[in-house]
């Protein structure tokens, strides 16, 4: 783990630095509407593909916490939301600031109740309410048990909020009814920017994640010793 | 004990208590009648459109259950009748009683705010098997979600408040099904017309039910 992981970190931000100078300066395609808000295409959708990473990682730490209730898979879930929700604001704010200045440009909107919006605030919502919900607890067994219960369950509606919501909302994001998928209207010169920023942007994440793991398994050890 | 009869009994003492105290029901339907009487003397003679009658009803619907369905599992933790019950019946069985109790209380509070809505407020040229159905899956997906969260919030130190903070965030898909599909119900539509409306609240119910079932077991055993 040491060995690598001090190579991988370097890498990291080398690579996100290079996305995001790219992101910049490499030029887009002029497209009527967009502009230049596409390079937003490097930074808004690889935050969401990062909330996407949060979620099925503290889904899956927090079955193992059902599963073995270790404290430390509870410690790693909740980090993993937290970071999620960090990571999840930016994917909100930057989404609201593109939209302003394209779709809803002249009719000063900023929240149209889009699904998708809906869909990340929804998870925002959820993951607002496992904290509440864990700082109720005094006791760091059940605190696990009951959370992860929590994070399951809420976990279990998602796929309505994915799949089934977009169907009975207007959407103008790629892919709703009447928009060109993803696939028709991106440029082909702007996927070799996109998918390393999407890497980069999961990796930042990791990072993050992993760091504020390691902290607050250095404060439980210290509690327990004091 | 089987597992049919041992959910059936959870959910014959939870009637019987019911019968004798009423507070779960009372607080329910008051809540919900008050807050429709509220809306309505707010709301005086103004014309409402179809989208916002819809909004107005699941709203009413949806904070009288936060307000009423909380009781399932904190009534036993309060009681301190919890151990008796892990002892005498499975923990699907429970949750199994008290989804039933759950059910069948929010059946009643739907079919009373609809009523009182239809003459308070008046419901227009509504389709009437369309509305009723929504309103019947509508109970099923509230009461699914709303048992589990119950449970939840038994298991917590300081009980209250968490009720609505848990369940909204879960309840949101529910409500814009149902809000849409009693949208276009109330503009006339059959049940052909709310067919999607329908279909995604059975998937939403059973999703919520499934998972509670499978969840409740880690609740349970403590």
């Amino acid at each position: 783990m040491k060995a690598w992981s001090g190579f991988v970190k370097p890498l990291i931000v080398v690579w996100v630095t290079g996305v995001i100078v790219a992101g910049f300066l490499v030029p887009v395609p002029r497209i009527p509407i967009l502009e230049h808000t596409a390079r937003n295409l490097y930074f808004h959708v690889p935050l969401w593909f990062a909330l996407m990473a949060a979620f099925l990682l503290s889904g899956f730490y927090s079955a193992r916490v059902l599963a073995n209730g270790r404290i430390e898979d509870d410690i790693r879930a909740s980090q993993a939301a937290l970071v999620g929700i960090a990571f999840g604001i930016m994917g909100i704010v930057t989404g609201m600031v593109w939209a302003r200045f394209t779709w809803y440009v002249g009719t000063s909107k900023w929240w149209n109740n889009d699904p998708k919006q809906v869909m990340a605030a929804v998870q925002l919502m959820i993951y607002a309410s496992y904290f509440v919900l864990r700082n109720s607890f005094d006791e760091p067994a059940r605190r696990a048990r009951v959370s992860a219960v929590y994070n399951l369950f809420a976990a279990s509606t998602v796929p309505f909020l994915l799949y089934v919501l977009p169907r009975q909302l207007e959407s103008l994001h790629p892919g709703g009814e009447g928009n060109p998928a993803f696939d028709e209207v991106t440029d082909p010169a702007m996927r070799l920017i996109f998918y390393p920023a999407v890497i980069g942007m999961i990796s930042i994440f990791w990072w993050i994640y992993s760091q504020r793991v390691r902290i607050v398994l250095v404060e439980e050890a210290l509690e327990d010793d004091g | 004990m089987g597992w049919l009869s041992g959910a059936i009994a959870v959910l014959a003492k939870d009637v019987q208590l019911e019968r004798r105290s009423r507070y779960a029901l009372n607080t329910l339907l008051l809540f919900a009648v008050s807050s429709l009487l509220i809306v309505a003397f707010a709301i005086g003679g103004a014309p409402l459109s179809t989208g916002l009658r819809s909004v107005i009803l699941w709203i009413i619907i949806l904070f009288s259950a936060i307000a009423g369905l909380s009781h399932a599992f904190v009534s036993e933790e309060e009681r301190g009748t919890i151990l008796l019950l892990q002892l005498n019946a499975t923990a699907s069985a429970v949750f199994v009683g008290k989804l039933l109790f759950n059910l069948g209380l929010s059946l009643l509070m739907n079919t009373v705010v609809a009523v009182m809505f239809a003459v308070v407020l008046g419901f227009g040229e509504a389709n009437v098997p369309a509305l009723a159905a929504i309103l019947l899956l509508g109970a099923i997906g509230l009461s699914g979600a709303t048992t589990l969260i119950s449970a939840i919030i038994a298991r917590t130190p300081n009980k209250g408040p968490l009720f609505a903070v848990l369940s909204f965030p879960i309840l949101v898909p529910l409500l814009v099904s149902v809000v849409g599909g009693t949208t276009k119900a109330l503009e006339g539509g059959g049940i052909a017309d709310v067919f999607a409306e329908l279909s995604t609240l059975v998937g939403y119910a059973g999703m919520v039910i499934t998972a509670s079932v499978l969840l409740f077991d880690y609740l349970w055993r403590d």
